[in-house]
C-alpha cells in the first residue's frame, strides 16, 4: 500500500513539474507574447497555398492530359486558365517582397 | 496497487483540467509559457494514464481478484492472450482504453506538428484536453476500473465467444479509429477558434483521418470475420445498432476522405468539410455510447449504467459548441470558387458524398427509430434486415459505379466527347461481364447482377488507369514497364493508393453480392451415415467424436464431402461445452474452394443424445473476396498513407518563408 | 469576371430531392418494422410483434421437430407475466433459462408463435452478437 502511495505522489510531482517547467526555465523571458502570425505573415501565407495549388493544379492537368484523361481540347481550353491563375498567385507574391 | 491507478487517473483528471483551461487562456491571450504550460499537460497526461493503464494490467496478468473489474472479467484458467484482452472487454477498461489513445494521440498529433502549424496547436491542445477531460471524469468519478473487493478465489470468467484472437486485435482496432477521429475534429475546432481557416488543418490531420479510416475499416472486417467464423450463424453483418455504430463514423470519414480533396485543389466545400468531419466524430461519439447505455436493444449492449445518460449529454454539448463555432466564423469560410459544371471531378465527389451521407443517414434513421417511436407512440418499432439491404442497394449500387466515373473525369469541366472516348472500353467489358453472367444463371438476383456488371466497370478503369499511367511514365523516358510502374505509385501514392483502395471495395461488393444475392442453404436431420445434398455438393454423416479440450469439452460431427464425383475430403462441425463459464458454442465447419472463393458452411445445429444431428448447411459463393479485399484494403491503405518526404520539405520550406517558428 | 449562375445549388437539390423521394417511397411501401414489446404488453397485440423478455422454464421440445416450448416473462418482472411460447429452427447457443431472448412472431390462441429462426440472445456486458436463423 505504501508502495502505491509513494508512486502516485512521485507520479503527481513529476507531473506538476512538467507543467511548471516552461515557468522554471525562464522566469524573467523577454517576450512572453506567442508566436503568432500577423496580418501580414497571413495574407502571405494564404498567398503562397494559393501558388502551391495553382502550380498543383497545373501538374495535375498535365498528368491528366499526358495519361489520356483529359483530352487535347480540354487541355488546350483549360491550359490557359490554369497558368493565368498560377502568374497572378507569382505575381501577388512577387509584389510583397 | 488499485490506490496507485485510482491516484493515477485522477492526476489525468487533474492534468486535462489544467490543459484546457490554461490552454483556452494562453491561446486567448497569446502567452507562450502558458501554451507550452498547457501542451505539457496535455503530454503528462498521457504519462499518468499510461500509469493506471499498467496497473490494470498488471492486476489482470497477476489474477489479483481483488479488483473487482479482474475478478468480473477473467478467471485463472483463462490463457493469457486473452486475460490481455479482458483489459477492453469490460466497461470500465474499454473507457481507460479510450483515453489512453485519446491522450497517446493527442501527444504525438501535437509534437508532429509543432514546427508549421504551431498557431493552430495553441487552440488544438484545450480542445484534446477537453475530450479527454470528459472520459477522465467518467473513469474517475462514474465506472473506475479500480474498484476493489474481497479478493474471491478465482474469477467469473470470460465468455467463450469473446476467447479468440480476434477479440485481441477487433476492439482495440475500432478503438484507434474512433479516438483517431478525435483529431481532426480536434483540428477544425482548432480552426475555427482561432480563424486560421485555410487548408493547414486538413492537411495536418489528412494521414491521422486515413489512419483512423483505415483502422476503422479493419476492424469492422475483422468483426464480420469474426461474426462469420466464430458465432457462426451464417452471415457475416446483422445489420445490429453496435455493428452499424462503426459503419456510419466510417461512412462519414469516407465523404470526409473525398471532399478534402475538393477543398486542398479548388478551396471550395469548407463549411460542408467543418460539418463532416463534426458528423464523424459525434457518430463515433454516438457509437461509443450505443455500445454503453442499453438504449437500444441491441445484443451487443453492455450491462445498462448511467454512463449512457452522460454520453448523451456530452454529445450534446459537443455538436451544440461546434455547430455554434461554424454559424459564428460562417462569413469567413465563404469560398471564391464555384461548381462550375455538374459534369466534372468535383461533382462527382459531390455526389459520391451525397450518396454515402444519404446511406449513413438511413442507417442512422434505422437505428433510432425505436427509441423515436418509443418517444413518440410509446411502443419501440425495430426495423429489420430488408430496410437496410433496400438503402444499401438504393445508395450503395450507384456509389459502385460512381468509383469508376470519378476518377476519370477532369477537374472542373469535362466535355461529352472525352467521356464517350474515356468510357468506352469499360463500358463495353461490362457489359460483356454482364451478358455473360446472364447467361451463366445470375438473372436470378438483379440487384446481385447490377452489383457484378458495375464491379466489372469500375475494375476495367481501375486497370486502365494503371496502364495509362504506366505508359505515360515510359514515353517519359523509364527503363521498363516494372520501373514505370513502381515509379509511378511512388511518386502519385495518393491517387494510386486510392485506386488500390477503390479495387479492395469493388472485391467487397463483388464478395458480398455473390454470398447474399446468389447463395443456398439446405437443412436435414441426419443419423451416422446418411446423407445431404446442397447444390453441387454431397454430405455425408460419417462419426461423431467427444474430447476434453484446454476449458471445454469439444463435441464434433465428422461429414464427408464430395462434389461432382469427386472426394472433397471431410469436414467438422459441432459444439463446445465451456465448464467454467457454463456456456455452449457453436462451432462451425466452412470449406473453402480456392479456386471460386466458394465456401460450404456447415453448422451442427443441435446434437441428440443418441447422435442424430440436426444441419443446417449454406452455401456463399465468392464470400472469400470479402476477406481478400480486407487485405488489398490494408495494401492500399499503406500506399497512401506512406510519408511523402518531397511533400513534407515543401511544408516545411513554406512555413519558414512566413517566419512560422521552426523549433520549440 | 462575370458571375454564371452556378448548377450545384440545382444539381444538388435535385439530388437531395431524389433521396428523400427514395426515402418516402420505401416507408410507404414496405411499411415500418415490427413494434418491440415485453411479454406482459402482448395480450393487446394480435399483430406480429418483436418480443423481449428473459427464459422461463421448464423447457421442453425439439426445435427442429413439433417445436421447442418454453416461457417468457418481463425482463425484471414478476414470474405471473410469463407467456407460453412455442419456436421453431435454430436456436442460439446461449439460449437457456434467465437469458435475456428476443423473438418475432404472433399470439395464437393463448400461445406465442414464433417466425421460425427469429430467436436472438442477448449477450449482456460483452461484445459479441449472437443470431441465428439468419443468412447473409
Amino acid at each position: 500500500m505504501t508502495v502505491a502511495l509513494v508512486l502516485a505522489a512521485g507520479l503527481a510531482v513529476a507531473c506538476v513539474v512538467a507543467v511548471a517547467l516552461p515557468f522554471l526555465r525562464e522566469p524573467e523571458p523577454e517576450s512572453d507574447v506567442l508566436d503568432e502570425l500577423d496580418p501580414e505573415e497571413r495574407k502571405r501565407l494564404e498567398l503562397l497555398e494559393a501558388r502551391d495549388r495553382a502550380l498543383a493544379a497545373l501538374k495535375e492537368l498535365e498528368f491528366d492530359h499526358r495519361t489520356g484523361t483529359v483530352s487535347d481540347e480540354d487541355y488546350r481550353a483549360q491550359v490557359g486558365v490554369l497558368r493565368r491563375e498560377a502568374a497572378a498567385a507569382l505575381r501577388e507574391l512577387g509584389g510583397r517582397g | 496497487m488499485p490506490e496507485l491507478g485510482r491516484a493515477a487517473l485522477v492526476v489525468t483528471l487533474g492534468l486535462s483540467l489544467f490543459a484546457l483551461v490554461a490552454g483556452t487562456a494562453a491561446a486567448l491571450e497569446g502567452r507562450r509559457r502558458l501554451a507550452q504550460s498547457a501542451q505539457n499537460a496535455l503530454v503528462a497526461s498521457f504519462v499518468s494514464t499510461a500509469v493506471a493503464a499498467a496497473v490494470l494490467l498488471s492486476a489482470l496478468l497477476r489474477n489479483d481478484f481483488s479488483f473487482e473489474y479482474v475478478a468480473r472479467t477473467t478467471s485463472r484458467a483463462l490463457p493469457t492472450a486473452y486475460t490481455i484482452s479482458a483489459f477492453w472487454g469490460g466497461q470500465e477498461g474499454s473507457l481507460l482504453l479510450w483515453l489512453l489513445i485519446l491522450t497517446g494521440f493527442a501527444t504525438a498529433a501535437v509534437h508532429l506538428n509543432r514546427r508549421w502549424a504551431r498557431d493552430l496547436i495553441v487552440w488544438v491542445v484545450p480542445v484534446f484536453a477537453a475530450v479527454g477531460s470528459f472520459f477522465a471524469f467518467l473513469l474517475v468519478a462514474v465506472a473506475s476500473p479500480f474498484a476493489t473487493q474481497a479478493a474471491t478465489p478465482d474469477g467469473a470468467g470470460m465468455t467463450p465467444s469473446l476467447q479468440n484472437p480476434y477479440m485481441l486485435a477487433h476492439p482495440p482496432l475500432l478503438y484507434l479509429g474512433y479516438v483517431g477521429l478525435t483529431v481532426p475534429f480536434a483540428f477544425a475546432i482548432a480552426a475555427l477558434l482561432s480563424t486560421q481557416l485555410d487548408e493547414r488543418w486538413l492537411i495536418a490531420t489528412r494521414r491521422w483521418t486515413l489512419f483512423a479510416w483505415a483502422a476503422l475499416g479493419i476492424g469492422q472486417l475483422l468483426g464480420a470475420h469474426w461474426a462469420y467464423v466464430e458465432v457462426g450463424w451464417g452471415g457475416y453483418y446483422a445489420w445490429d445498432p453496435v455493428e452499424n455504430a462503426a459503419l456510419m463514423p466510417w461512412l462519414a470519414a469516407t465523404a470526409f476522405l473525398h471532399s478534402v480533396m475538393i477543398q486542398e485543389k479548388r478551396g471550395m466545400l469548407k463549411v460542408w468539410n467543418m460539418l463532416l468531419v463534426l458528423l464523424a466524430f459525434g457518430l463515433a461519439l454516438f457509437g461509443t455510447f450505443l455500445t454503453r447505455s442499453g438504449v437500444v436493444n441491441s445484443i451487443h449492449s453492455f450491462t445498462q449504467s448511467s454512463i449512457g445518460a452522460w454520453f448523451l449529454a456530452f454529445i450534446v454539448v459537443v455538436v451544440a459548441v461546434s455547430l455554434v463555432l461554424v454559424f459564428l466564423r460562417l462569413p469567413l469560410l465563404r469560398s471564391p470558387t464555384k461548381l462550375e459544371s455538374p459534369v466534372s471531378r468535383e461533382a462527382a465527389f459531390l455526389y459520391n458524398n451525397l450518396l454515402l451521407l444519404a446511406l449513413c443517414l438511413a442507417i442512422l434513421w434505422g437505428v433510432v427509430y425505436p427509441m423515436l417511436s418509443e418517444a413518440v407512440r410509446g411502443e419501440a418499432v425495430v426495423l429489420g434486415r430488408s430496410y437496410y439491404d433496400f438503402f444499401l442497394r438504393i445508395f450503395g449500387l450507384p456509389l459502385l459505379l460512381l468509383m469508376g466515373i470519378g476518377p476519370l473525369i477532369a477537374w472542373r469541366r469535362a466535355s461529352l466527347r472525352t467521356l464517350i472516348t474515356t468510357f468506352r472500353w469499360p463500358t463495353l467489358v461490362a457489359l460483356a461481364t454482364g451478358v455473360l453472367l446472364l447467361f451463366l444463371g445470375a438473372g436470378s438476383s438483379i440487384p446481385g447482377l447490377v452489383a457484378y456488371t458495375f464491379s466489372a466497370f469500375v475494375l476495367a478503369t481501375i486497370v486502365m488507369e494503371f496502364a495509362r499511367g504506366t505508359r505515360a511514365r515510359m514515353a517519359l523516358g523509364a527503363s521498363g514497364w516494372l520501373t514505370a510502374f513502381t515509379s509511378l505509385v511512388a511518386r502519385n501514392r495518393r491517387r494510386y493508393g486510392g485506386y488500390v483502395v477503390h479495387a479492395a471495395i469493388v472485391l467487397l461488393a463483388i464478395g458480398v453480392a455473390g454470398s447474399n444475392a446468389f447463395d443456398s442453404v439446405a437443412e436435414a436431420k441426419l443419423e451416422r451415415g446418411q446423407s445431404m445434398r446442397i447444390g453441387d455438393y454431397t454430405l455425408t454423416y460419417r462419426s461423431l467424436s467427444e474430447r476434453a479440450g484446454a476449458n471445454a469439452t469439444e463435441i464434433r460431427a465428422t461429414l464427408g464431402i464430395r462434389r461432382g464425383g469427386r472426394d472433397l475430403g471431410t469436414l467438422q462441425a459441432g459444439k463446445n461445452a465451456y465448464t467454467v463459464e457454463q456456456q455452449v458454442s457453436n462451432e462451425v465447419g466452412i470449406r473453402s474452394d480456392r479456386l471460386t472463393g466458394e465456401d460450404l458452411f456447415v453448422i451442427a445445429e443441435q446434437i441428440d443424445p443418441n447422435g442424430t444431428v440436426y444441419f443446417r448447411v449454406f452455401v456463399k459463393p465468392l464470400v472469400n473476396l470479402i476477406w481478400l479485399a480486407g487485405l488489398v484494403f490494408l495494401i492500399g491503405s499503406v500506399i497512401t498513407l506512406w510519408p511523402d518526404r518531397r511533400e513534407q520539405r515543401r511544408l516545411v520550406a513554406r512555413a519558414a518563408q512566413v517566419g512560422l517558428p521552426a523549433t520549440r | 469576371m462575370a458571375r454564371k449562375a452556378s448548377p450545384a445549388r440545382l444539381v444538388v437539390a435535385l439530388v437531395v430531392a431524389a433521396v428523400l423521394a427514395v426515402f418516402l417511397l420505401y416507408t410507404s411501401i414496405a411499411g415500418g418494422g415490427n413494434p418491440s414489446i415485453a411479454p406482459s404488453e402482448l395480450a393487446g397485440h394480435a399483430d406480429t410483434v418483436q418480443l423481449a423478455g428473459v427464459v422461463v422454464g421448464p423447457v421442453r421440445g425439439d426445435a427442429h421437430a413439433g417445436g421447442l416450448r418454453f416461457r417468457m416473462k418481463d425482463i425484471g418482472g414478476a414470474a405471473s407475466t410469463a407467456v407460453p411460447i412455442v419456436y421453431t429452427g435454430s436456436v442460439p447457443d446461449l439460449f437457456k433459462v434467465g437469458r435475456h431472448v428476443v423473438v418475432d412472431g404472433r399470439l395464437r390462441s393463448g400461445t406465442f408463435v414464433a417466425e421460425p429462426g427469429s430467436m436472438i440472445t442477448k449477450c449482456p456486458s460483452k461484445y459479441a452478437p449472437k443470431r441465428r436463423g439468419d443468412s447473409g
